[in-house]
């Protein structure tokens, strides 16, 4: 991610892309993944860490091979996660779960590089699914989007999770 | 009084649904599986140095597990000896010592309680600190690695409880100089099943795999599955086996050194691993296991809640949180042998498969959890749930201990976990516990002469 400055993109730049944020969140909604494929670059780093509960004086040595991460993903691996959802063969998602998105608290700033724009925002997302169980399962993003023919594409994702355990049986779902 | 001889019935191959929600059944399983048997507590790795702890669970009991300076290990309940408090609440690192939120007693690393705030001005000097102690696991002992904690003293030695299944383990631990280790941060997701339902659906059911995961597997088919067809349309059973009759212990696998590596979408490095490893292997471990097991897909189950699949590379626990609800904990694991890139490739590939967002892991929470809840209704609990496929089927197999039956599509494995559930919820006490390494390594020794 690049260093963080605080200069703002013209409004009509920032207005757009703030769209982008909320139409993305309703292309996941409404499962129109291949939509929300175009919306990404073809470079696109999706991620979201494992974290553990550590003290704050904690100095112990770093882990082998590093932390890990939930989603660590190219276009390709994104591809292959909604080729399995679109497979019609994922049960757990038939019937189809209601999932609302909902981004808010967004920052946007101009990157180092022209065109480009740093987006911090925090999603929840909330999981309807069988009777009357409701997940709802919150993170923070922080986003670099690049202006690419006339439209926004998200470049690189980060996605902190607020969640120690998870608590969902499946995180069959973007953030 | 429940009657836990009823709730399984091994010759009609059946359990009572109500084994999986009923409160009593489950306050049964704390003290009498969870406070008996020797139950997974950490992976040395994961506390290399003097001071390094982890958080984990023992049943519903929260337990730290130390490194000490000696650099032996400790396991205490993480609970203040004062008021109770919960005493640590980070899930792991590095400590000279803890101390109390609640009035500030402080614990060293070995458990002894070395200070008492106002010890003078309100404890008059009176308190005898050595009583305040941390109370200890009763034993802590270590299998090539894996450190398991037991809460009873007449327990069998943790190399006895094993038994047999030591030489199935040893494919993962002992195959190349130097062991195995865990790598990367605890995935840890609740589901709301009860704790035996993800046991066996991994010690025993390789039926699920190509209807449950039908998605994931028509999604990544360009990788090679080992026989198995989308949408349970086919399999090809004579490349596995399913092991059990180890003292409640089990192992699924399939039989040819290389197909755990099936799944990985790019494999060429480890297949390269695995090759130029083979003869060390075979050294260490013979030309049975050297040759068909390491590499293999293997299922290991340890009775009650540890599993681990060499291949997927994945190591599991299940921490029970009420009759229907569970943590269940999952690493990375790697042989310490492996170069840094293929550990690496074996982090990101176990996330990508069975990790929280895994491919594959996410089309089981659901029907573990749905198997739990309808089990509740009056009516429902009173049924049975069924383990018949291929019964008496089994049988000994030259070089191999353990009962065995052909494929890895079987419900032989299940059969015998449940088997095992019952003769501890029947049994008083480990004497009543009976012990059973089937086929055991001598016999099989002679079988692999007469074959
Ligand atoms: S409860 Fe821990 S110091 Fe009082
Ligand atoms: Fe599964």
């Amino acid at each position: 991610m690049s260093a963080e400055t605080h200069a703002l993109l013209s409004i009509d730049q920032h207005l757009a892309l703030t769209q982008t944020l909320y139409r993305e969140a309703r292309l996941l909604d409404e499962e129109r993944f291949a939509d929300w494929l175009d919306l990404l670059a073809d470079d696109v780093h999706y991620r979201m860490p494992l974290t553990a509960r550590r003290f704050r004086a904690d100095r112990s040595a770093a882990l082998a091979g590093g932390a890990g991460y939930v989603f660590d993903d190219d276009k390709g691996r994104l591809g292959l996660r909604v080729q399995r959802l679109e497979s019609g063969l994922v049960w757990a998602e038939d019937p189809r779960n209601r999932v609302r998105r909902i981004v808010s608290n967004v920052e946007i700033y101009r990157a180092q590089t022209d065109g480009e724009a740093t987006v911090h925002s925090v999603i929840e997302v909330h999981r309807s699914r069988m009777d009357a169980q409701q997940r709802r399962l919150t993170a923070a993003r922080t986003d670099l989007w690049r202006l690419e023919g006339g439209g926004w594409r998200l470049v690189r994702r980060l996605i902190g999770f607020d969640h120690p355990v998870v608590i969902d049986s499946n995180l069959n779902v973007f953030f | 009084m429940t009657d836990y001889a009823g709730l399984v019935s091994a010759a009609g191959a059946m359990q009572r649904r109500q084994m999986y929600a009923d409160p009593a059944v489950y306050e049964q399983e704390l003290e009498r599986i969870f406070g008996r048997c020797w139950l997974f507590l950490v992976h040395e790795s994961q506390i290399p140095q003097p001071g390094d702890f982890f958080r984990t669970f023992m049943g519903e009991d929260d337990v730290l597990v130390v490194r000490q300076k000696d650099r032996s290990i400790k396991a205490f309940l993480n609970t203040c000896t004062h008021r109770g408090n919960r005493l640590c609440r980070a899930d792991r690192g590095n400590a000279k010592a803890f101390a109390c939120n609640y009035h500030g007693w402080a614990f060293g690393t070995d458990g002894a309680l070395v200070n008492v705030p106002l010890e003078k001005d309100a404890y008059f000097s009176e308190i005898d600190k050595s009583r305040f102690g941390l109370v200890e696991v009763d034993q802590v002992a270590s299998y090539k690695g894996l450190v398991f904690g037991c809460f009873d003293r007449n327990a069998p030695s943790l190399a006895d409880y094993l038994g047999d299944m030591k030489w199935y383990l040893d494919v993962w631990l002992d195959a190349q100089p130097g062991g195995s280790a865990l790598i990367g941060e605890t995935q840890k997701v609740e589901l709301m099943t009860n704790w035996k339902l993800p046991v066996e659906n991994v010690c025993g059911d390789g039926y699920h795999l190509g209807w449950a995961h039908a998605g994931a597997m028509k999604a990544v088919q360009s990788m090679d599955f080992s026989g198995f067809t989308v949408g349970n349309a086919s399999v090809e059973l004579e490349g596995g086996l399913s092991i059990a009759g180890l003292n409640g212990h089990s192992v699924l696998a399939t039989v040819d050194g290389v197909s755990g590596y099936s799944f990985y979408p790019d494999n060429a490095g480890i297949l390269r691993y695995l090759e130029q490893n083979r003869p060390t292997a075979i050294e260490r471990l013979g030309r049975l296991r050297g040759e068909k097991l390491w590499g293999s897909q293997l299922n290991l189950t340890v009775f009650p809640n540890l599993q681990f699949l060499p291949g997927l590379n994945w190591l599991r626990v299940y921490h029970p949180k009420g009759p229907g609800r569970i943590e269940q904990w999952t690493w990375a694991m790697v042989e310490n042998a492996m170069p840094a890139d293929i550990k690496q490739r074996i982090l990101d590939n176990q996330l990508l498969t069975f990790g929280p967002a895994g491919l594959f892991d996410n089309d089981d929470g659901d029907n573990l959890a749905a198997c739990t809840e309808q089990s509740r209704g009056w009516r429902t609990r009173q049924l049975d749930v069924h383990t018949n496929m291929a019964q008496g089927r089994s049988g000994a197999r030259p070089g191999l201990p353990g009962d065995i039956a052909v494929g890895v599509v079987s419900e032989h494995n299940q059969r015998y976990f449940y088997r095992r559930w019952q003769e501890h919820m029947a049994a008083a006490d480990w004497r009543a516990v009976p012990q059973y390494n089937l086929n055991s390594l001598q016999d099989a020794k002679d079988l692999a002469h007469v074959g």
